[in-house]
């Protein structure tokens, strides 16, 4: 049985008398790259926060990276990876001095060599002594990486990675995920509305509707079990207009 | 490198490049030396009317020269030392808040939260980061002003002049840190930051101005410009006989004054520069003896604003500012 890198058991989230997310129970295998997929407001981003820790569950736990985000939450922080939507940076400060600031805060005690090597697999070599505020946001999109992938996590967590991205973005955005999962071997769980993205990067889809999972599958079984349609679109829409069981 | 460390490094190198920070510091450093060029000016024409009435007397035949005005170099540092108790601090709740706030509107406090740090890193990373940036302010402020003594005012300074000047320096420090950390509890304590800076600059409205405001209103000695009885010629023994009668009502000014920190800055510096006639020249260890109540009530006070910054800047109310 593959190891779960994420288990989430009964998860919810309210904001007051609204409720983001209905008791979510999701499971995803470690190595996978798993999209959650889901209208605006449906909680995809709510999901992140809860499972970075950045938001405390109403109700329920979760466990990411065999740590539980309530009883261990720096742990889960120790061990995962983080690209929030609209990623910003300290504009004032060097790419190189950003990096090096959150490598420090992630734990490593000389990380220049580190910061070398990821700035070589996403290809930003000769570029460290630039200033943030001059990067274009594809770039500040593949420095969010960067500062995600620092300190090694086992499971990397994107939030609308390809948001405000052209196609040229996108891609090698796309590409740098693909690498990060096969070379590296990270569960990489991704929030996206980009389908076609999704097709192309992820092994396993969930569909969030009002806070509650109406699909949790692979991309393949998903794909194969809706034989009379064309495309992951045309069964989105349809699994997101279904009633919830 | 500990947590508080780096977040405290990142913060020296993001104001060192911050214009806004430039600005403001390059303010209160070219007010502080126009406060001692003016008051250069003022002593110069103080001594040349001084030097004109010897002159007119003389001419008259007389031999007794009157008492020169009591002029000592670093009462030119008044003006700096006013500066610093208002702009000053108000500077401080602006890099207070901005150092909370920046987080937020830059959309790195994400990122921050997200890193496996301690529970006080951040919140004592920044207020460490503001104390090293003022340490910084105030060393500078103080080496300049202590230049333009010299070269501006044309005074010369001996050892214990520069002892005094340090010690007022390193209670501006301490004056300035309990202002940077109040702002960055309160910021913290928001549920919206524009209502942090609004309470913040409240605050300093309250305690910097109005309170040690009424409390000078109050003071009779303040009634008429160069003090009431010294122009009515009556001597220290005599003012002190004539206050004894109001003792309940200056007992209250006091009380006014002395609820402010502002005014414990002030009596600070003002004793220990020699500001206050009362300590011109006097041993720094008497000074001491008279201020010590002061220097105590100034750190204890800001070490409550340090512990209010790191304990109300807790992560669940940065999370919130998320949102």
């Amino acid at each position: 049985m593959t190891k779960s890198a994420i288990a989430t058991d009964n998860l919810s989230k309210s904001y007051g008398s609204t409720l983001a997310l209905d008791a979510l129970s999701l499971e995803v295998a470690a190595g996978e790259v798993f999209g959650l997929l889901g209208h605006n407001g449906a909680g995809k981003t709510t999901t992140v926060n809860v499972l970075t820790t950045l938001l405390e569950p109403t109700q329920g736990d979760a466990e990411v990276a065999g740590h539980s985000v309530i009883a261990d939450a720096r742990a889960v922080r120790g061990a995962i990876g983080y690209l929030p939507e609209n990623v910003q940076f300290y504009d004032n400060l060097t790419l190189i001095e950003n990096l090096r600031f959150f490598a420090e805060l992630s734990g490593l005690r000389r990380p220049d060599q580190r910061i070398r090597d990821v700035l070589r697999i996403l290809d930003f070599e000769g570029r460290d002594r630039q200033r943030l505020g001059t990067f274009s946001k594809g770039m500040r999109q593949r420095v969010g990486i960067a500062q995600a992938i620092l300190h090694a996590p086992s499971v990397l967590f994107l939030d609308e990675p390809t948001s405000g991205l052209d196609p040229e973005g996108v891609r090698t955005l796309r590409e740098t995920i693909v690498r990060l999962n096969s070379e590296f071997g990270m569960t990489i769980f991704m929030n996206t509305h980009l389908l076609s993205e999704v097709t192309k990067t992820c092994t396993s889809i969930g569909i969030l509707r009002g806070g509650t999972l109406v699909h949790h599958d692979t991309l393949a079984k998903t794909l194969a079990d809706f034989p009379g349609e064309d495309s992951l679109e045309e069964i989105y829409f349809q699994l997101e207009s279904e009633p919830v069981s | 490198m500990s947590s508080t460390w780096v977040i405290a490094s990142k913060e020296l190198l993001d104001l060192r490049r911050d214009r806004l920070f430039a600005v403001l510091i390059g303010f209160l450093a070219i007010a502080t030396l126009i406060s001692v060029g003016v008051a250069a000016a003022a002593f110069r024409t103080e001594l040349d009317a001084y030097n004109l009435y010897v002159q007119q007397l003389t001419a008259s035949g007389s031999t007794t020269p009157p008492a020169a005005p009591q002029l000592f170099p670093l009462q030119l540092l008044r003006g700096g030392v006013e500066y610093l108790e208002i702009l000053g601090a108000l500077f401080a709740i602006v890099l207070g808040y901005g150092t909370v706030a920046k987080e937020k509107y830059r959309g790195t406090l994400q990122l921050l939260l997200s890193r496996p740090v301690g529970r006080f890193a951040i919140p004592a990373g920044k207020v460490l980061g503001l104390a090293v940036v003022w340490l910084v302010v105030v060393a500078v402020l103080t080496v300049l002003t202590t230049l333009a003594i010299l070269v501006i005012g044309n005074a010369p300074l001996q050892g214990i002049d520069v002892a005094r000047i340090l010690i007022a320096a390193v209670v501006a420090w301490v004056y300035l840190v309990f202002w940077s950390s109040l702002a960055i509890g309160i910021t913290a304590l928001s549920p919206r930051l524009s209502t942090g800076l609004i309470v913040s600059i409240v605050v300093w409205l309250a305690f910097v101005l109005i309170v040690p405001q009424i409390g000078d209103t109050m003071d009779p000695d303040n009634q008429v410009p160069g003090g009431l009885f010294a122009t009515l010629q009556i001597q220290k023994p005599d003012e002190l006989k004539v206050l004894a009668n109001f003792a309940a009502f200056d007992g209250i000014r006091n009380g006014l004054e002395v609820s402010s920190i502002t005014k414990h800055f002030e009596r600070l510096s003002f004793a220990f520069l020699g500001i206050k006639d009362k300590y011109n020249q006097q041993p720094l260890g008497l000074v001491w003896t008279d201020m010590w109540g002061y220097a105590i009530t100034l750190a204890a006070a800001t070490l409550a604003s340090v512990t209010f910054a790191v304990g109300a800047t807790t992560r669940r109310n940065l999370q919130r500012k998320i949102s």
